[in-house]
């Protein structure tokens, strides 16, 4: 496990607060009960099997989902609130784009829904990093799978967050846009921003502070972890 | 080292939203080339003369003599009602499954996840789409408003206005509805109900049960040219209050029915269009969010089953259905017979919305079949014909069915009971049962992707037109004829003879019928090889291209 720290020497801002937090549908349990605080400026890796949970978790935060029971509070307010909007960016795994936006303008669109004004080549050091320069003027919507996800990666970093949440970024991209994404969100934890990604990727499990293992919808692990215990406590 | 952008504390979201909207539409219309658009007009008005010529047709052109014209007063209203109430009941539907509006997705991903006022955001999208409803209605009031007059004393445009009225108020009363459902994220169940209990009324006061329905208030206004009535401006009020609050609440929908609905009606409209009537099935049950029961209604034993697996994994399907659709079936059910009562009461006609319904309901029943036709995939795998397995699914389709048809049955006798009722009643549930099986195993395994169709692009265009005809209407025509013995009662107790013999000497005919529909079930796909390799026999230089490809 490489570069642990310490969290309980300096209490920080909770960015996020669940409370018994759960999501069913039916009789179906996505989610069970969780309790969960993160704060300000802390890299969670959320591990599980497919069905664990971990989507279910994350779009509750964004406020995608509705809660069955129990509290999510960021920064203090309710998930999906106007100012938790604000503060949490959300890239899923199943990137969702406009039909008639190219990538420069779906980045300045979003970015101006949350009070930044930004120009078309605003982002262009970021589509940059992202392998993205050469196709920004050209329409995602007829992307392959791996060029939207970087799109979409794109489209949740270039507007202002506190608490960035990635549901399986890894999936579909090559080993430069891989390596580009580590080093990007390494660069959003340094700012300061709390970022939660739900993975099956061993090497960014190896990079973060914590680590929660999901299984059909229940944690069975929160703290630091390896990789040898990641895969042990997820049986994968 | 990237760092998030900062957000400017004073920035106009919403103006922001505003003008990418307009940047977006402006670059939408500027793409549209004028020959399309002229297109669709075309269309568009082609359809509305057939359908006014039509309706002129029904209506006819004769003046009503006045015990008619009173007749219409005193009940117009209250039929209107009905319109309202359906209309009604339709928006509360919609509103409970997160409706009226379906945004697009990337609306719901971008702008309702953005600190955006949601009321701002999606103000837009609903006068938009209130405006289509608005204008359609409008439209629809006045030809209405047009016809009457025919019929009526009174200038074209009094009725014409009074038409226009009319459907506006219930366009109001049923989108208002629907967006106050949404906002108050109403139970699916409890505004169904509230939709079939204003129906209910409605129809219960147009049938004299009770004295009048509210919903007949709106259909006073249909009625203005003749008798005018305060009340029908209090309904014009009413649904102004109730689209004024939805109007207000918009921005209280959920995000999580929005999407879910963006997701799924985009599709929805796509496999509507292919006449893919599986695909629209399954994508309302998503909509609906109709999952099966984690636990059966009744948990059946391992043991034993290993001897008719088919048979197994049907029942275990079905005793694993949600409440809904347990309820949609019983509902069908029952209709079906009120409905075959009102055959054998004479209403001839009726038949067809007993056909419908046992359809609808056999598409339920057949939900195992249906299944493995969804994943063709899986029967590759498993030794011997798909046929053989397809056919074997058929029985627990019967078996629902005639569960679904005994109800009916009891239904229709409980309406005015007899010997002679119950006796026909009897008679006619197996016949009904298998029909509705055939229609619905006719839909399902038509609809489905084929290997071995190949042959059918060889054929004309017109022989493939009428083909695609016969495979949209020839279901119902069976689940039609299941319902013949009723006809066959009829007609000899009108003759003096024996009702129940003759629906039983009909019930052989559909027993047969249904025989041949399981034996096409079980040969499908050698009758379909037999097809391809006669014309293949018959058209030799007319082999399909990705055929020569594959075959080098």
């Amino acid at each position: 496990m490489a570069e642990v720290a310490d969290v309980a020497d300096e209490p920080l801002e909770p960015v996020l607060r669940t409370v018994g937090a759960s999501k069913s549908y039916g009789d179906l349990v996505a989610l069970a009960p969780l309790d969960l605080v993160v704060p300000e400026g802390q890299r969670v890796a959320l591990v599980g099997h497919n069905g664990s949970g971990k989507s279910t978790l994350l779009r509750l935060v964004a406020g995608l989902l509705e809660l069955t029971e129990g509290t999510i509070e960021v920064l203090g307010v309710p998930a999906g609130a106007s100012d938790a909007r604000a503060v949490v960016s959300f890239v899923p795994d199943d990137p969702v784009l406009y039909d008639d936006l190219s990538v420069r303008e779906h980045l300045a669109y979003v970015a101006s829904l949350h009070g930044v004004d930004a120009d078309l080549d605003e982002f262009d050091d970021l589509l940059e990093r992202l392998g993205l320069l050469e196709r920004a003027d050209d329409l995602p919507a007829r992307f392959s799978r791996g060029l939207r996800q970087k799109t979409s990666l794109a489209i949740g970093l270039a507007r202002p967050f506190q608490l960035l949440l990635v549901d399986e970024p890894f999936a579909g991209l090559d080993a430069p846009g891989k390596e580009a994404l580590l080093e990007l969100l390494d660069e959003a934890h340094e700012s300061g921003a709390a970022v939660i990604v739900a993975t099956h990727d061993p090497l960014y499990v190896e990079r973060v502070d914590r680590c929660v293992a999901l299984r059909d919808g229940e944690v069975v692990h929160d703290g630091p972890a390896t990789v040898e215990n990641v895969l042990q406590l997820v049986g994968a | 080292m990237w760092t998030a952008p900062t957000a400017d504390p004073d920035a106009d979201l919403e103006h922001a939203l505003g003008e990418w909207r307009r940047y977006r539409r402006r670059r939408r219309i500027a793409g549209v080339h004028w020959v399309d658009a002229l297109y669709q007009a075309y269309i568009t008005a082609l359809i509305a003369a057939v359908a006014l010529y039509l309706l002129t047709g029904v209506v006819g052109d004769d003046r009503l003599a006045p015990a008619q014209i009173a007749d219409v007063v005193r009940h117009g209203d209250d039929w209107l009602g009905v319109a309202v109430a359906l209309a009604l009941a339709v928006g509360l539907r919609s509103g409970c499954r997160g409706g009226p509006l379906a945004l697009e997705r990337a609306e719901v991903r971008h702008v309702l996840l953005a600190p955006v006022d949601r009321t701002t955001a999606l103000r837009g999208p609903v006068v938009r789409q209130l405006r289509f409803f608005a204008f359609v209605a409008a439209v629809a009031g006045t030809e209405a408003g047009v016809l009457a007059s025919r019929r009526i004393e009174h200038h074209a445009v009094v009725w014409a206005a009074c038409g226009v009225v009319f459907t506006l108020a219930t366009v109001a009363l049923a989108y208002g509805a629907a967006l106050c459902a949404a906002a108050w994220r109403l139970p699916s169940p409890a505004g169904t109900g509230l939709g079939i209990l204003a129906s209910a009324a409605a129809l219960a006061g147009a049938l004299d049960v009770i004295d009048a329905s509210p919903c007949a208030w709106w259909g006073r206004i249909g009625l203005w040219p003749e008798r005018f009535d305060a009340w029908g401006l209090a309904a014009v009020a009413v649904s102004l209050a109730v689209l004024g609050v939805g109007l207000l609440r918009v921005g209280d929908l959920s995000v999580e029915s929005a999407e879910r609905r963006s997701r799924l009606v985009g599709q929805l409209r796509f496999a509507a269009t292919l006449q893919d009537l599986r695909t629209v099935l399954v994508l309302r049950r998503q909509l609906a969010l109709e999952l099966p029961r984690v636990r059966p209604w009744v948990r059946l034993p391992v043991r034993g089953t290993d001897r008719f697996p088919v048979w197994a994994r049907g029942w275990r399907g079905v005793l694993r259905w949600p409440i809904a659709r347990v309820g949609r079936l019983v509902l069908l059910g029952v209709g079906a017979g009120l409905a075959l009562r009102g055959v054998w009461a004479g209403t001839t006609p009726l038949l067809a919305a007993a056909g419908a319904a046992l359809f609808l309901a056999g598409l339920e029943a057949v939900e195992p079949l249906a299944q493995e036709v969804d994943h063709p995939s899986r029967l590759a795998a498993v030794p011997g014909r798909r046929g053989d397995v397809h056919a074997r699914h058929l029985a627990v389709g019967v078996g629902v069915m005639a569960v679904t048809c005994l109800l009916g049955a009891a239904a229709a006798v409980l309406v005015e009971p007899s010997r002679a009722a119950v006796a026909v009643a009897a008679v006619c549930v197996v016949p009904a049962a298998l029909g509705g099986v055939a229609g619905a195993v006719t839909s399902v395994l038509s609809g489905a992707p084929d290997t071995e169709d190949a042959g059918w692009s060889l054929v004309p265009p017109e022989v493939a037109g009428m083909r695609v005809l016969v495979r949209s209407v020839w279901p119902l025509v069976l689940a039609v004829g299941g319902t013949l013995p009723v006809l066959a009662a009829r007609a000899a107790a009108d003759g003096g003879g024996s009702p129940w013999a003759a629906a039983g000497n009909a019930a052989v005919g559909v027993v047969i019928g249904f025989a041949v529909v399981a034996w096409w079930v079980r040969r499908r796909d050698d009758l379909h090889a037999a097809w391809k390799a006669a014309l293949d026999q018959a058209f030799p230089d007319k082999r399909p291209r990705s055929e020569e490809v594959a075959g080098g």
